[in-house]
């Protein structure tokens, strides 16, 4: 937190600790979702009481099933920073904060590793979990 | 105003990282610092409604990716698993979970597109501000209410 740098660009002084990254990473990541989140919406309808077999079918898809990770990650990673930075907005105290942000971190590894396990199981056509588990 | 509110921890007065919110800073005049106004005294406009609410369906948003992953999951655990985790979404209460979150979905993503807007240097004056924001919120209500309209129309979906 103490560390201080006087770096400047273009005449204009950048952040001393750490915001313009964060700053430029919350708008990357928005603008990268628009079209994504066009994209899901737009196979949400398609997919829609297509039941099991349809759900497969369209995930063995390459493209579906990489646009459906890509989608999924960077929604993660969206949510981590935003809650984030709702965690910074209420808890103060230093210890609790990071603690509760290392928390958050944690289980939004948690939800993109399982989301990625799963994803690829479908689109390789893996059997049904338990099976592929056990040995 | 009178002296220091009560509870105000005096001896740490002035020591920022004691009391991190400077909510008890001690003026030298020994008056607690003012604070600025908080959402009680503010009289609702609409940037103010939508950036809230925009906060609240990030919350559910969050809520919705855990109902995504347990989608994927169920797909992954078989035919059986699939058919009872569609079962359940299916009925009137799943149904309403998902329309909440296309409905927090579509305004997250209005209300996103309102603040790059906004970051880009366009839109700051409060007219144009307020015009954008009513914009985003019923662009989000006819983004999901057309989609479920949709989806009931052309019998994806039923009750």
């Amino acid at each position: 937190m103490s560390r201080q740098t006087k770096a400047f660009v273009k005449g204009v002084k950048v952040s001393e600790r750490h915001g313009a990254g964060e700053w430029t990473a919350e708008r990357l990541s928005s603008l990268i979702l628009i079209p994504l989140a066009l994209w899901a919406l737009w196979s949400g309808f398609s997919i829609a009481g297509a039941g099991y077999e349809g759900v497969l079918d369209w995930v063995s898809n390459r493209v579906n099933a990489a646009l459906l990770a890509a989608t999924i990650l960077i929604s993660i990673w969206h949510m981590n920073m935003g809650a984030k930075v709702i965690v910074d907005d209420y808890i103060h105290t230093p210890g609790s904060n990071r603690a509760l942000s290392a928390l958050i971190g944690l289980g939004c590894l948690l939800l993109a590793a399982a989301s990625v396990f799963f994803i690829t199981r479908l689109a390789l056509g893996s059997a049904p979990l338990p099976a592929g588990l056990a040995f | 105003m009178s002296n220091a509110s009560p509870g105000a921890p005096l001896d740490t007065s002035n020591d920022p990282t004691g009391d991190q919110t400077g909510r008890f800073v001690i003026q030298p005049n020994g008056r607690p610092r003012p604070l600025s106004p908080h959402l009680q005294v503010w009289r609702f406009h609409a940037t103010m409604t939508g950036s809230i609410l925009n906060r609240m369906a990030a919350g559910a948003l969050s809520v919705g990716s855990v109902f995504f992953v347990a989608w994927l999951a169920a797909a992954a655990f078989g035919p059986e698993a699939y058919a009872t985790f569609s079962g359940l979404m299916g009925s009137p209460v799943g149904l309403l979970i998902w329309f909440g979150i296309t409905l927090a979905a579509a305004y997250h993503l209005t209300a996103g597109v309102r603040h790059l807007i906004w970051d880009a240097g366009s839109s700051l004056s409060p007219k144009a501000a307020t015009s954008l924001t009513w914009l985003s919120l019923w662009g989000a209500l006819v983004i999901a209410v057309g989609f479920w309209a949709i989806l009931f129309a052309t019998g994806k979906v039923t009750l």
